[in-house]
């Protein structure tokens, strides 16, 4: 299919899937070397940008983010801006207060999240370059729901001018492609030291492709994932060692804390991030100037945030209020230290930590309306100790289960180690049957 | 009564501290503003190395414990001029703490700390109706200085006040624009509970509000009543502090650490940034290894740094005394004329009375010779100069003997000599010389 | 959790809540703190921990520039005379 005439049905498809929440009002791809999205949290200057939020609406940026401009320098065409939860607050997508997007496999069920819109993309449009930010597991996790690749380079790899902040320690902008070849080729292009962004300014260039020639996985990581997940992961360990890959096993006792450091640490930072949407300065304005500042400020954040934004806010505001900030916040962030710490040590004996990525399926949107909090936040029990650390990782698809449903497994590499990551992917894509879903408009 | 100040100071950066907007005056509201200093989403903070070692040289100065390494943290509160709903500052990693700094080189005042953080923006008040915000301030980098309760009184804090802003303009160069750059966080407690008046802009006001609020809390106790720990501010128009906050609205910070900045580590930079000595420092200090007293030392210090200096090569060349003689004498008579004709290099004098101390030359000789390169005239001029002055004088002695004998029991009567002269040469000659010829040559007659 | 609690924290945070929020918010808030409650039995850890890959010493020089017309900054907001508006303080 030419560049063009996916641009001109991307309408239709996403009536069907319901990805993007802009679409470039461009109809001619002219001379652009590749079509790519963005996430709806990363700066769009010709395109509006909400995070998902209502409490955004409207707002067009004044720049573009740097991972944007970069692959727009590099012969890009943004052709619309991806669905999400709102500020990246999910697993599913489904937090989202404008489109939800569906599942390509199964369109009862989530792509995961939050970069939902962006893995419903690449796996729609087979070789679109979806670009996907991750904070807990929001690239790893819609990439293994709908059966792509998905890496998450190095925290700072990537510059996060332009990106709206989840979590500013945790939040790491990556990519989602059905060809795996795509992860190396355009984390190459937006990788890079930005100084607008200190924390890109660290990076040593990224590590050497080299193969991949050996795996730990960490005692328990399949336990307490359902059925299908345990099979197609058993299958994956199975055809890693027939690819010549030497398989251990490794004790990480540090992981089972990841979950509660990183939602402590991330939303502490996110309650800090969303103060300033206010009413003032973008998105909804123009409130009751009759409300002396403190009403004025609360009357828009009460009714532009969405159930899981306040949850989240409220979560983030407590773990840092006097008190409580030792055992939590402070807490946590030693706890970062512990599990990178482990990594580092177990990556000293391997190439790459692997589990599934995901501890179950897709779930239908029904199962997903009757999760607590709790529930849905402990599916981020496999994404969130490589996130929380830092580390560089990949998914890619493993198996299917008996509804055809995609399932994913998870390579965890060093700091800077991108290297070893994107060969991995590569070097599997080449033995690995691919199902792809049926797409029709 | 017990008073401790957070003093806020703009650090003269030419452009802000997280951002590359110019800090210089703007001209209109909103023009120097930028993603980072508007807070606009996806923008964040950039490190201004200056800002740092500035905030360094500011430590020195106030005798902090400079640690190796330091880092930055989110204070959040929500207000119209706050870009993101929370501020940029130092909390549990200040640059500097545990200082010293002496009022008047004698009374210790303990600094707790001192830290970097950012401006907000600055509002219009618009009365009752909605507020107009301009962000051109906001990001502007600012040193926080605390002290202890230590200061007594509110003239003693304004002294401090002076003394502080005097020192801090000298080691890190502030423009001397007034009071505009700083402002104060002032605490005061007359019994055992304090209040906090913020935000008071200038010297003059600091005074004024801790008076104020020193009356209203003692007339408070003195009725029977008890002082409530809160916020106030300070109303210049009508010189009162008026409660601002209630208690359940006391705002927890919530601190977080800043990540979009990382660290740094400040310790090799802080061992090779050396302070100028602060005008203060030096008084003290020439008084102390030069013996001579703290008024001429101030005298010497406050009519120029380069003087004092200068007084301290003739000390080496020579001895104390005769350093001490000679600078408060010929050499600070005709300074102010050496800086008016741009004079920078001095040690000239040092030589000249090296030739007296040698015996080369004559008291007198070497008084015209200072005089002569001082004012960058010839010695014939001089002489011709104090020629005629001397004439003058003389003359006015002839006529007026008594003078004499009336000097011999109070050296005032001198001052009908030097007045009358004054009159005559309407400022041909510099007071100092005018004296000095009469006094030598009413000496001559006794 | 408290209710008073949920109130206060909800105050800071600048959200008024409903009363079936607070008590759903009340409730949500036990579970999660309850399974953050593990945190407790972890080990301590060394290291500043600020970031995951030691940020360090990232500077910038003191050079003023601006690259963005203010004016295309202020374009999406509530303005009056150049002012950015927002609510009254008193």
């Amino acid at each position: 299919m030419s560049q063009t005439s996916v641009l001109s049905s991307l309408s239709e498809i996403n009536e069907k899937y319901r990805m993007f929440r802009t679409i470039t009002s461009e109809t001619d791809a002219g001379d652009a070397k590749f079509l790519f999205s963005a996430k709806d949290n990363l700066t769009s200057k010709d395109m509006e940008t909400c995070s998902g939020s209502r409490i955004l609406e409207g707002y067009r940026p004044p720049f573009d983010a740097t991972s944007i401009a970069r692959m727009r320098e590099a012969g890009g065409l943004l052709v619309g801006k991806t669905n999400m939860d709102e500020f990246g607050f999910g697993t599913f997508s489904t937090n989202s207060a404008f489109g939800v997007p569906r599942n390509p496999y199964d369109l009862e069920r989530s792509c995961g999240g939050s970069s939902g819109g962006a893995a419903c993309a690449a796996a729609v449009m087979e070789g679109h370059v979806a670009i996907g930010v991750s904070t807990g597991g929001s690239i790893c996790c819609p990439a293994s729901f709908c059966g792509v690749y998905g890496i998450v380079p190095t925290y700072g790899r990537v510059s996060r001018y332009g990106l709206l902040d989840y979590g500013n320690s945790l939040d790491k902008i990556g990519i989602i492609s059905s060809n795996a070849s795509d992860l190396g080729k355009y984390v190459g292009i937006m990788a890079g030291a930005d100084p607008r962004d200190p924390t890109s300014c660290v990076q040593p260039a990224i590590g050497a492709r080299r193969k991949l020639e050996s795996v730990a996985v960490p005692k328990g990581a399949a336990e307490g994932v359902s059925e299908a997940v345990r099979k197609a992961f058993a299958d994956g360990l199975e055809a890693l060692k027939g690819m010549g890959v030497d398989v251990e096993t490794v004790e990480m006792p540090s992981l089972k804390y990841a979950i509660p450091a990183y939602y402590v640490i991330a939303t502490s930072e996110a309650s800090t991030n969303l103060a300033r949407y206010c009413g003032m300065r973008y998105g909804h304005q123009y409130g009751d100037l009759s409300l002396k500042f403190d009403d004025y400020f609360t009357s828009f954040r009460s009714q532009y945030f969405g159930e899981e934004a306040k949850r989240r806010i409220l979560l983030g505001t407590f773990t840092r209020m006097v008190g409580f900030r030792d055992r939590y916040y402070s807490k946590a962030r030693m706890v970062r230290q512990s599990i990178i710490g482990e990594y580092r040590s177990v990556l000293r004996g391997c190439d790459a930590v692997l589990t599934p990525t995901m501890p179950f399926v897709s779930p239908k949107f029904s199962d997903i309306s009757i999760m607590t909090p709790v529930e849905s936040y402990k599916a981020d029990i496999l994404t969130g100790p490589p996130n929380i650390a830092g580390m560089p990782h990949a998914s890619v698809p493993c198996g299917y289960d008996g509804d055809g449903m995609p399932v994913g497994m998870q390579f965890v590499a060093d700091h800077w180690d991108e290297g070893v990551l994107f060969s991995a992917a590569e070097e599997w894509e080449k033995n690995f049957d691919a199902v792809r879903p049926e797409v029709s408009i | 009564m017990k008073i401790g100040l957070e003093v806020h100071v703009q650090l003269p950066t030419k452009s802000k501290l997280f951002c590359p907007c110019p800090t210089t005056d703007a001209p209109a509201p909103n023009t120097h503003v930028c993603p980072v200093c508007l807070g606009l989403p996806g923008a964040r903070p950039m490190m201004n190395g200056k800002a740092i070692e500035y905030g360094i040289l500011l430590a020195k100065m106030l005798g902090c414990t400079i640690r190796d390494t330091t880092w930055f943290a989110r204070k959040i509160y929500f207000y119209p001029d706050n870009a993101k709903n929370f501020q940029i500052t130092q909390y549990d990693r200040p640059l500097g703490e545990k200082g010293m700094y002496y009022l008047n080189g004698k009374k210790p005042i303990r600094i707790t700390r001192i830290h970097i953080e950012e401006d907000p923006g600055k509002i219009k008040r618009v009365g009752d109706l909605s507020s107009l915000v301009d962000y051109n301030r906001s990001g502007i980098p600012l040193a926080e200085i605390v002290t202890e309760p230590d200061l007594s009184t509110p003239a003693e804090a304004r002294e401090f006040l002076g003394q502080l802003i005097r020192d801090i303009r000298h080691t890190i160069d502030i423009p001397d624009d007034g009071e505009r750059s700083i402002r104060c966080d002032c605490n005061l407690s007359v019994g055992i509970e304090r209040c906090e008046v913020k935000n008071v802009t200038g010297l003059r006001n600091v005074e004024r509000a801790l008076t104020y609020e020193m009356v209203r809390q003692t007339k408070l106790l003195k009725a029977g009543g008890k002082v409530v720990r809160e916020t106030r501010r300070f109303d210049e128009e009508r010189g009162v502090t008026i409660s601002v906050r209630k208690k359940e609205m006391e705002a927890d910070y919530g601190y977080i650490d800043e990540p979009d900045l990382g660290i740094f580590n400040v310790k090799e930079l802080a061992d090779s940034l050396k302070i100028k000595e602060s005008p203060h420092n030096m008084i003290i200090r020439l008084t102390k290894e030069y013996g001579i007293d703290e008024r001429t030392a101030k005298q010497f210090v406050s009519t120029s740094v380069d003087l004092a200096r200068l007084f301290e090569d003739l000390a080496a060349a020579t001895d104390a005394e005769t350093a001490r003689t000679w600078t408060s004498g010929a050499i600070s008579a005709g300074w102010r004329a050496f800086e008016a004709r741009g004079g920078k290099d001095a040690s000239e004098a040092v030589s000249i009375v090296r030739d007296f101390t040698n015996g080369k030359i004559t008291d007198t000789e070497c008084g015209l010779r200072i005089k002569a390169f001082l004012t960058g005239t010839d010695v014939d001029s001089v002489n011709a100069g104090s020629a005629d002055l001397d004439a003058m004088i003389s003359e006015y002695l002839d006529g007026n003997p008594s003078v004499v004998e009336d000097y011999r029991k109070n050296e005032k009567a001198a001052n009908r000599v030097i007045g009358h002269v004054m009159k005559q040469t309407g400022g041909a000659y510099s007071s100092a010389d005018i004296v000095d010829a009469t006094k030598k040559l009413i000496g001559e007659r006794l | 959790m408290d209710r008073e609690t949920v109130e206060k924290v909800a105050r800071s945070a600048h959200l008024k809540l409903t009363e079936e929020e607070l008590e759903k918010f009340s409730r949500d808030l036990v579970d999660i703190l309850g399974y953050f409650a593990m945190l407790d039995e972890a080990p301590d850890c060394e290291g500043f921990g600020i970031d995951p890959i030691g940020v360090a010493d990232v500077l910038r020089d003191d050079e003023p520039r601006m690259e963005l017309d203010p004016d295309a900054l202020l374009e999406g907001m509530d303005t009056y005379d150049n002012y950015v508006r927002g609510p009254r303080l008193l």
